[in-house]
C-alpha cells in the first residue's frame, strides 16, 4: 500500500539526525479513598446493613515546556512543531467511583432467614483516552433464603 | 484441563478428605448452613471497567453458598462454597485429622473483563505549514476486530497435604499442587515500519495453563528441625500465534525499494507469528536446617533452581544461601540477624540482524549483530542486624542496620560489570498503655551508591557527522547506530530515600475507637548529572469506629494518596 503522496517533496538525499532535546516535568497523581458502613438491628429478627464507598483519583503531567531546537536544526524542518503542547494530555487521568450497597436479613424462624440486598455503582471517566470513554454503571440484585440444617 | 475434570477433582479431594476424617469416628458433630438465592445484574453504557472483574446478566441467575463444618474427637472437616454462577465459583475444603493428616483443597474461578485499546493516540502525518499541505510519511492504524470483547476466565486449584510418616523423629511428608488456567481472547497488536508505518490490532486466543508442585520432608534429628523441597513449575499456552503481514520494505513515499530499506528490516514482505508466549519450566531444590546454638537459634536454607524456556532453549539458574541467627542479650533485648547470597546466571542470546545495506552496489555492508548479555547475571548479598529492645513495659524500640551489594558481572559490558552498594539504617518505637491508646513511628533511611542504570543513554547525540566515518558513503542513519549516539544513563532509582511512617490508635472505651496515621516517602538520586529525578508520597489516613448502643455499629474512613515524581522527557529529532 502506498501513502498519500499529496504534498510530497522530492527524494531527500541528504537526511539528517540532529540528535535530541530534553525538559524535566512533574507527574503528580491524587487518590480519595472514603468508606462508610452501617449495620442496625432494628427488631430482634431483623437486620439492616448499607455501605458506601467513595474513590475519586487524578493523574496529570505538568506542561512540557521544551527548549528551543533552532541551534541544533541550523536552519532545517522549518515546518515542523516543536511546541509538544498535547504531550501531558496522553498521561491525563480523571476517575470518579462510587459504590452503593444496602441490604437487610429478616429472620423468618430459627431456621431459615430471608436476606436482600442491592448494590449500585458508577464510574465517571473524565479523560477517555486508550480505551475510549469508560465511563460506566451496574446494579445487582440479590435475594434468597438462609437455612441453618 | 476442561471443567468436567476439574470438577471431578475437586470432587476427589473433598470425597478423600471427608472420608479420611470421619473413618473410625464415633461421635460427630455437625452444622450446615445453606443459603440459596438468585440475582440480577444490569450494566449501563461501557461496562468494561466498572465490571473488569464483575460478570452477569440482566436475567435473574440461581446462587448458592454453602458451609458445613463437621467436628469429632480428633478431626475437624470445614467447607465452604459459593457458586455465583457458572463462571464465578469457589470452594475451599479443609479436614485435619489430630496432628497426623491435614488435606485441604480449594477452587476458584471468575471472569476478567479486558478493554480495547482503541489505537487512537498512534496516528500522525507529516505537515508543511509553508504550503498548508500534508506530507506523504505519517503513522497510521487500523482495527480488525472493531468492538471486539475480550475477556478471559481464569480457574485456580490448590490442593495441600501433609502426613505424619513417622512419631519418631517427626518426620512428616508435604506436598501441593497448584494449577491456573485462563481461556479466552485478548487484544493483539502488530507493528509494521517502513513503506506502510501502521499499527493493526485483531483477536488472539487465550489459552494459558500454569502448573506447580512442591513436595518434601521434614523432621526433626539429633536436637535439629531439617527439610527438603523440591518444586517443579510449567507454564504454556496452547493457543494459535497470531500472525501478521509485514509489509516491504520500500521508502514510505516514493516506494523505491532496494537494500537500503531491506535491511533496516528484520521482517518484509512476509507473513510472520508475533505476540507469542514462551513455555517455560522451573525446576528447584532447597535443604533447610535449623537448630539451638549457643543461647540462641540458628537457620539455614541451600537452595538450587534452574528455569528455562524449552521454545527459545534459553535458560537462567539461580543459587541461594541464606542464615539467620536470633539470641536474647539480655532479659529484655534481642538481638536478630539475617544474611542471603544469591548467584544469578542467565544465558546470553545471539542477535542475529540482517546485514545493514547488504546487497548494495557499493558492497559497503555493515554487521550489527551483538551478543545481548544479560543484565540479571549477577551476585546478590544482603546482610542486616537489627536490635529489639523493651525500654520499659510500654516502650519497644527496634533498631536495624542493612547492607546490601549487588555485583552484575556483565552489565552494561561484558565482563566489565557494575557494583551497588546500599546501606540501611531504620528505628522504629512502639507505644503501648493498655488497650486504650497505642502508637508507631519508623524512620528508614536508605543510602545506595551506583544504583542501577539504562547504561544505554536517554540522549542523543547529533549523529550524521559522528556516524560518517562508520558508513561513508550512505548518509543514512540505521536504528542500531544510534547505539553508539545514546549518552546520559538514566534510571528512577534513588541514590538518597527517607521513609517515615506513624501510626496511632486510641480506644477511650469499647464504644468508640480512633486510628489515624501517616506514610511519607522522599527520595532523590544525585548521581544524574543535571537530572533532577525526584520521587515525593504522603498518604495520611484515618479512620473511627463507634457502636452506640448494641444496635447500631458504625464505621468511617478516609485515605489520601499523594504522589509526585520529577522526570525528564526527551524527543530525538530526524529528517529523514
Amino acid at each position: 500500500m502506498f501513502t498519500d503522496t499529496v504534498g510530497v517533496r522530492p527524494l531527500e538525499v541528504n537526511p539528517r539526525h540532529y540528535g535530541s532535546v530534553f525538559t524535566m516535568s512533574d507527574f503528580e497523581s491524587k487518590v480519595h479513598n472514603l468508606y462508610m458502613t452501617a449495620n442496625f438491628v432494628a427488631m430482634e429478627d431483623l437486620r439492616l446493613y448499607g455501605a458506601i464507598t467513595y474513590n475519586k483519583a487524578q493523574a496529570a503531567l505538568d506542561e512540557v515546556i521544551m527548549p528551543g531546537v533552532e541551534s541544533l536544526l541550523d536552519g532545517d524542518l522549518e515546518d515542523q512543531d516543536f511546541t509538544f503542547e498535547t504531550m501531558p494530555t496522553y498521561s491525563d487521568l480523571d476517575y470518579e467511583l462510587l459504590n452503593l450497597q444496602l441490604g437487610f436479613e429478616y429472620q423468618l424462624s430459627p431456621e431459615v432467614t430471608w436476606t436482600a440486598d442491592g448494590i449500585v455503582a458508577d464510574l465517571w471517566d473524565y479523560a477517555p483516552y486508550v480505551f475510549g470513554d469508560e465511563t460506566g454503571s451496574y446494579f445487582v440484585i440479590r435475594s434468597g433464603l438462609r437455612l441453618e440444617l | 484441563m476442561k471443567t468436567i475434570n476439574i470438577i471431578l477433582y475437586v470432587g476427589l479431594v473433598l470425597l478423600l478428605a471427608f472420608s479420611v476424617v470421619l473413618a473410625e469416628d464415633n461421635e460427630t458433630q455437625e452444622s450446615t448452613i445453606l443459603w440459596i438465592g438468585s440475582h440480577y445484574v444490569d450494566f449501563s453504557d461501557y461496562n468494561k471497567k466498572i465490571g473488569e472483574y464483575l460478570c452477569g446478566e440482566d436475567e435473574w441467575i440461581p446462587e448458592l453458598e454453602l458451609t458445613y463444618f463437621s467436628r469429632s474427637d480428633n478431626s475437624i472437616f470445614r467447607l465452604d462454597g459459593h457458586f455465583h454462577d457458572d463462571k464465578d465459583i469457589f470452594a475451599d475444603a479443609r479436614a485435619t485429622k489430630g496432628d497426623h493428616f491435614r488435606l485441604s483443597g480449594k477452587y476458584r474461578s471468575f471472569i476478567r473483563q479486558l478493554g480495547q485499546d482503541l489505537l487512537t493516540n498512534v496516528e500522525a502525518r507529516e505537515f508543511f505549514e509553508s504550503t498548508g499541505n500534508p506530507g506523504g510519511k505519517m503513522l497510521t492504524h487500523e482495527l480488525l476486530d472493531p468492538g471486539a470483547d475480550y475477556d478471559y476466565k481464569r480457574q485456580e486449584i490448590l490442593t495441600e497435604v501433609e502426613i505424619l510418616l513417622s512419631r519418631k523423629n517427626n518426620i512428616r511428608f508435604t506436598a501441593a499442587h497448584r494449577s491456573v488456567l485462563k481461556n479466552g481472547e485478548r487484544q493483539a497488536i502488530a507493528n509494521n515500519h517502513c513503506f506502510s508505518c501502521h499499527l493493526t490490532s485483531e483477536s488472539a486466543d487465550v489459552v494459558q495453563r500454569s502448573h506447580q508442585i512442591e513436595a518434601g520432608l521434614d523432621a526433626e534429628l539429633a536436637g535439629s528441625d531439617i527439610g527438603y523441597r523440591f518444586g517443579y513449575r510449567v507454564f504454556e499456552s496452547d493457543a494459535p500465534d497470531p500472525v501478521a503481514y509485514y509489509d516491504p520494505a520500500k521508502h514510505p513515499v516514493h516506494g523505491g525499494a532496494g537494500a537500503e530499506f531491506s535491511s533496516r528490516q528484520v521482517f518484509d514482505d512476509t507473513s510472520v507469528a508475533y505476540s507469542t508466549l514462551p513455555r517455560t519450566e522451573k525446576t528447584s531444590h532447597k535443604v533447610r536446617f535449623k537448630r539451638d546454638l549457643g543461647q540462641g537459634e540458628f537457620a539455614s536454607s541451600l537452595g538450587y533452581s534452574i528455569a528455562k524456556n524449552t521454545i527459545t532453549d534459553l535458560s537462567s539458574e539461580a543459587y541461594v544461601g541464606s542464615a539467620n541467627y536470633a539470641v536474647g542479650l539480655s532479659n529484655r533485648t534481642r538481638l536478630v540477624t539475617r544474611g542471603t547470597v544469591t548467584m544469578l546466571k542467565a544465558d546470553d542470546p545471539w542477535i542475529d540482524l540482517p546485514t545493514y545495506r547488504g546487497g548494495a552496489a557499493d558492497l559497503n555492508e555493515t554487521d550489527f549483530d551483538f551478543t545481548r548479555y544479560s543484565g540479571l547475571d549477577r551476585w546478590d548479598l544482603r546482610f542486616s542486624a537489627e536490635v529489639i529492645s523493651r525500654l520499659s513495659p510500654r516502650v519497644v524500640l527496634y533498631v536495624l542496620g542493612g547492607y546490601d551489594r549487588v555485583d552484575r558481572d556483565d552489565y552494561p559490558i561484558w565482563d566489565e560489570g557494575t557494583q551497588t552498594d546500599k546501606f540501611t539504617g531504620q528505628v522504629k518505637l512502639r507505644y503501648r498503655k493498655g488497650l486504650r491508646y497505642s502508637s508507631l513511628v519508623k524512620y528508614r533511611f536508605e543510602k545506595t551508591s551506583d544504583p542501577f542504570v539504562s547504561a544505554r543513554g536517554l540522549f542523543e547525540l547529533p549523529g550524521y557527522d559522528i556516524l560518517e566515518p562508520a558508513v561513508p558513503v550512505s548518509p543514512w542513519i540505521f536504528y542500531w547506530q544510534r547505539e553508539d549516539l545514546r549518552y546520559q544513563s538514566i534510571t528512577t532509582l534513588p541514590t538518597d530515600k527517607h521513609v517515615f511512617e506513624w501510626r496511632s490508635t486510641y480506644r477511650p472505651s469499647e464504644r468508640y475507637g480512633l486510628t489515624i496515621g501517616l506514610k511519607g516517602k522522599y527520595d532523590k538520586n544525585n548521581d544524574l548529572d543535571s537530572l533532577d529525578v525526584q520521587h515525593f508520597s504522603l498518604q495520611p489516613n484515618l479512620n473511627i469506629n463507634y457502636t452506640p448502643d448494641v444496635k447500631w455499629t458504625l464505621a468511617a474512613g478516609y485515605t489520601y494518596s499523594f504522589d509526585k515524581s520529577k522526570l525528564p522527557i526527551t524527543v530525538a529529532l530526524f529528517d529523514g
